[in-house]
């Protein structure tokens, strides 16, 4: 514990100097010093937890009414904080070229930098507290640090819009925490995760409830559909670097919270698997779908954010599932699965991110309408968003396709019993096959047209590769993804322990080891399977270069007979994706402007075709509405002695009801 | 096991050549044509290879890797598909999984190339596939699942396997969405018109337009082992005898079965008018549907109930 304290003082110590020095390189040299002291800290912290080393323990004493928080650092924090210290840190030295442009003018950086630190600071505080107010603290830290961090080009009202619409739907995540909390502290007069956990053992109502409010809040804070309208904008917003951290790191803090719930409850009920199974789903299913009209990269990759937590909770599911029907190799599929997921997500968002990042740097758009042709002129930023986009498709021969492996292979398990369970699940791989091929679709149209082809706007000119600090973060996670890929035992070896604790909730005796080899037995041929692909790709080319001695011409794409092809009448994204679109109209509203010609000399005509989100269309419009229909009848209430008879009835009725519902029905 | 070994090898060199060349002799025969030798297509790659090649001045190294990626790809998905019953050649847990991501790695960077000339009919081609493929990888997930669970085993060849009652009415229904997701997967008639490269009806050949020379072999080879493995699933799925049992018998009885689809394939492309872009995805809810009640009936097996 001493290293987390000296790390918790380093960052904050940063933060203090970060801001207060003068000279903006010297404030993002602190903060990155600072960042780094830090997680060497917490990773060698950490590091024996995740090797079967006992957890952590400490205790902090706080004023009243908590009086005394527990810290606990076990396997499930110790894997978060293993993944979320150093990809900050890779962000805060991104940043340092992202920024750049500022860092002569008369901004402060340093508190930027600064909020950076906060946000590591908050994982120290969420992935190691035993107490739902330090809990609360932590959860607050990183969504003030994450709004301020979006808000950094404050000047456009859109940014600020979307910081705004960001700080209100967190903080109704919070309400439902809040709420769970209280009706846990109802129960046992304590905010101590440990007495949570009596409570929450016994199955009943108050479990199912506290359940159902934290799956709200925790599915707010990850972004699940239908609660993800904040995500595309703020991810759109922010700079590039804050989106990455946010899209692939601060936002697990969500799905870590559902996991360390899971922990406290121990054996859930069969529904709740059944029910995230379904929630992650729609999800997964949701988010993909919305990827497939995003003009705006950074957006797009958001809303991919909201397809891959559906992913990770999928396996959660299943974890859920294997727990209440005693199934071990299910509960370390599903949960092993989906941790896999969650960490092999956070390497590949972060890419790509970086990657649209360098992309916006060097040509001041992320419109794919306008782009084109960059490969050519930012060959490295290519080479990182094409191995980006592969891992996200689960496509072999990287990460994305080992975690998504284990998941497929917990849906066709054999030891399942009973047909119908069987069925749901091989229906539920079936979504699963559906939502891999739509992220294929949309890396394929969002690399293809952004890097491949012709320029399509030639106001667009000089892009070039980003300089060596933003290039570092893309050559380090490109690495990554093909470590965690073809070297599973990383992976595995880094969510053991996790594992391992979800599987004493119910099997108590068992011999472990065995159970945590079943994943790797898997994996192991899967892998053979991508290493043959990659040879082989090698030796095909070897035999081409032997097969063709001559050397080759370079001519014009062929244009089937016409001659005076123009850049601007390639394949653009929304003809791309016009005929998938067309499927799903209810997700995916377009809404179309134009003024088409007419006459024989028309005017100027144009037509502008823009996709909303629906779910957000529909929330405006509600409140939108539902505002004016209050203040009708605000209006109205006073003058008709009616209306405010009945208004004061229901009132009555409602203040009678909640004071029988109190005593339980005792008067 | 060897002869398995050796229908696969034969599969690998020949069929992709011999499979087209006997679609279209049939088409030919349709025609009231005499057709071409059935090993045209052998003929023509030859031809291909030692045709020097063009490249557009506007691709990058995506364009070149491609056909790469399809061969290579298709390869190795060779090595997990089984083409005779109960044999594969690199068998493990749930590799028909892994089958279906590494053909889409192919397609992924097929499209890529298609994207990568800046053409629009290419783009258009594109386009399609990767729609085209939102709706059948779904599909192959939903006739394979339903497979593996009917039979109870989690390799890709042995869920082929002929099992119990269940076999008469599950396996049928499968081979038949197995046989409509061929004619998506390998673009033919009534889904894609490979004899054609006009924007109406063009999807992947319109893909290929820039390829030349070795590339072009490399891509026409990798779209026929695609339809090599296609049809060597179906008749795995088909074949009533176990390759444990009589190996040559099945391996015979196997390659004949591909025989047949392949003319069946040729029936269809003479008979069947191209279906409109729009009426695709009906066409793969089609075989969804097809899947939908195979599973249905599969979950109602006693011995899993």
């Amino acid at each position: 514990m001493p290293l987390m304290h000296v790390a918790t003082l380093s960052l904050l110590l940063g933060a203090l100097l970060c801001i207060a020095v003068p000279g903006n390189t010297r404030r993002a040299a602190i903060g990155i010093a600072s960042q780094v002291v830090a997680t060497l800290l917490v990773l060698a912290a950490v590091g024996p937890v995740l090797g079967h080393h006992p957890a952590i323990v400490a205790e902090l004493t706080w004023s009243y009414p908590v009086d005394l928080v527990l810290l606990r650092i076990d396997g499930l924090g110790a894997l978060f904080l293993a993944f979320s210290m150093p990809l900050t840190l890779l962000g805060a030295v991104y940043a340092h070229g992202y920024l750049q442009p500022y860092f002569k003018s008369d901004r402060n950086i340093g508190v930027h930098y600064a909020l950076l630190n906060f946000v590591s600071l908050s994982y120290l505080i969420i992935y190691s507290v035993e107490n739902a107010m330090g809990f609360l603290l932590g959860w607050e830290v990183a969504a003030l640090a994450a709004w301020l961090l979006v808000i950094w080009d404050y000047r456009n009202q859109k940014v600020r819009f979307a910081g705004f619409n960001y700080l209100v739907s967190t903080h109704l995540g919070v309400l439902f925490l809040i709420t769970a909390f209280l009706v846990l502290f109802s129960q046992t007069h304590s905010f101590d995760f440990s007495q949570f956990a009596v409570a929450l053992h016994n199955p009943g109502m108050t479990r199912n409830v506290t359940f159902l409010l934290l799956v709200a809040s925790f599915g707010l804070k990850s972004a699940f559909f239908p609660a993800h309208t904040w995500l595309p904008r703020a991810h759109a917003a922010a700079p590039a670097h804050v989106s990455a951290l946010m899209s692939g790191v601060i936002h697990k803090a969500g799905l870590y919270g559902l996991l360390r719930f899971t922990l406290l409850m121990g054996a859930p009920d069969e529904w709740m698997g059944w029910f995230l199974i379904a929630f992650a789903l729609l999800s997964a299913v949701t988010g993909v779908v919305y990827t497939v009209v995003q003009r705006d990269l950074k957006r797009l990759l958001g809303y991919s954010s909201t397809e891959n937590v559906g992913i990770a909770c999928l396996g959660f599911g299943l974890g859920y599932l294997g727990l209440t029907w005693h199934n071990p190799v299910l509960v370390v599929l599903g949960f092993a699965g989906g941790l896999l997921h969650i960490l092999h997500h956070a390497i590949f968002k972060c890419l790509l991110f970086y990657a649209a990042g360098a992309v916006y740097s060097a040509t001041h758009s992320v419109d794919i309408e306008r782009l084109g042709g960059l490969a050519r002129r930012m060959p490295q930023t290519a080479v990182a968003f094409l191995l980006g986009g592969v891992a996200i498709a689960a496509l072999p021969p990287l990460n994305g396709f080992v975690s998504e492996f284990l998941i497929y292979s917990a849906l066709f398990d054999h030891s399942v019993v009973g047909g119908q369970n069987r069925g749901l699940l091989v229906l539920a791989a079936t979504v699963l096959a559906f939502v891999g091929a739509v992220s294929a679709f949309s890396m394929t149209r969002a690399f293809g047209l952004t890097f491949l082809g012709a320029p399509r706007d030639p106001t667009i000119h000089g892009a070039h590769d980003p300089g060596p600090a933003m290039r570092s973060a893309l050559y380090i996670l490109s690495v990554l993804l093909f470590v965690f890929g073809l070297v599973p035992q990383v992976g595995l070896a880094l969510v053991a322990v996790p594992a391992e604790q979800f599987i004493a909730l119910t099997h108590r005796g068992l011999d472990v080891a065995q159970v945590l080899a079943v994943p790797l037995g898997l994996l192991l041929p899967v892998v053979g399977v991508s290493v043959a692909v990659l040879l082989l790709v090698g030796a095909l080319a070897v035999v081409r270069k032997w097969a063709s001695p001559t050397p080759a011409l370079s001519h014009r794409t062929w244009g089937c007979g016409y001659t005076q092809p123009v850049p601007r009448a390639q394949y653009t994204g929304a003809s791309f994706s016009g005929h998938l679109a067309s499927y799903y109209k209810t997700l995916l509203p377009i809404k179309i402007t134009q003024r088409l010609p007419t006459g024989p000399f028309p005017p100027e005509a144009y037509l502008r075709t823009h996709a909303v989100d629906a779910v957000e269309d529909r929330m405006f419009e509600v409140l939108d509405t539902g505002e004016a229909t209050l203040a009708l009848l605000a209006e109205k209430a006073p003058q008709s002695p009616r209306i405010a008879f009945a208004v004061g009835l229901l009132v009555l009725v409602a203040t009678i009801a909640l004071v029988l519902a109190s005593t339980g029905g005792r008067l | 096991m060897l002869a398995s070994l050796v229908l696969h090898l034969l599969g690998l060199v020949l069929l992709p050549f011999l499979l087209p060349g006997v679609i279209n002799r049939v088409k030919a025969w349709w025609g009231g044509r005499r057709g071409a030798p059935l090993l045209q297509p052998l003929w023509d790659t030859r031809r291909l290879l030692g045709k020097q090649p063009v490249y557009s001045e506007v691709t990058t190294a995506v364009f070149r890797l491609a056909p790469l990626v399809v061969v290579a790809t298709t390869l190795v998905a060779s090595l997990l598909a089984p083409l005779v019953p109960g044999a594969g050649i690199l068998p493990f847990a749930n590799d028909f999984v892994a089958f279906a991501y590494v053909v889409g790695l192919g397609r992924m960077f097929l499209m890529l190339a298609a994207l990568d000339t800046g053409s629009p009919f290419e783009g258009m081609g594109a386009a399609r596939e990767a729609t085209f493929a939102v709706f059948a990888e779904p599909a192959l997930f939903l006739v394979l699942g339903t497979l593996a669970l009917g039979s109870g085993h989690g390799n890709f060849a042995e869920l082929m396997l002929p099992h119990g009652w269940q076999a008469f009415l599950v396996s049928p229904l499968c081979a038949t969405a197995l046989f409509l997701l061929l004619l998506i997967e390998s673009a033919r008639l009534p889904v894609d018109d490979p004899t054609t490269h006009l924007e109406l009806t063009m999807i992947h050949e319109v893909m290929i337009l820039d390829h030349s020379g070795v590339d072009l072999a490399m891509m026409q080879y990798g779209a026929g082992l695609k339809l090599t493995l296609y049809a060597g699933m179906l008749a795995a799925l088909v074949n009533p005898f176990p390759a444990h049992n009589q190996p040559l018998l099945s391996a015979l009885v196997s390659l004949a079965l591909m025989l047949a689809t392949a003319v069946a394939i040729g029936f269809v492309e003479s008979l069947v008018a191209r279906l409109r872009m729009r009426l695709i995805p009906q066409f793969a809810f089609v075989i969804a549907a097809l899947g939908v009640v195979a599973l249905l009936l599969a979950t109602t097996q006693p011995e899993l109930g």
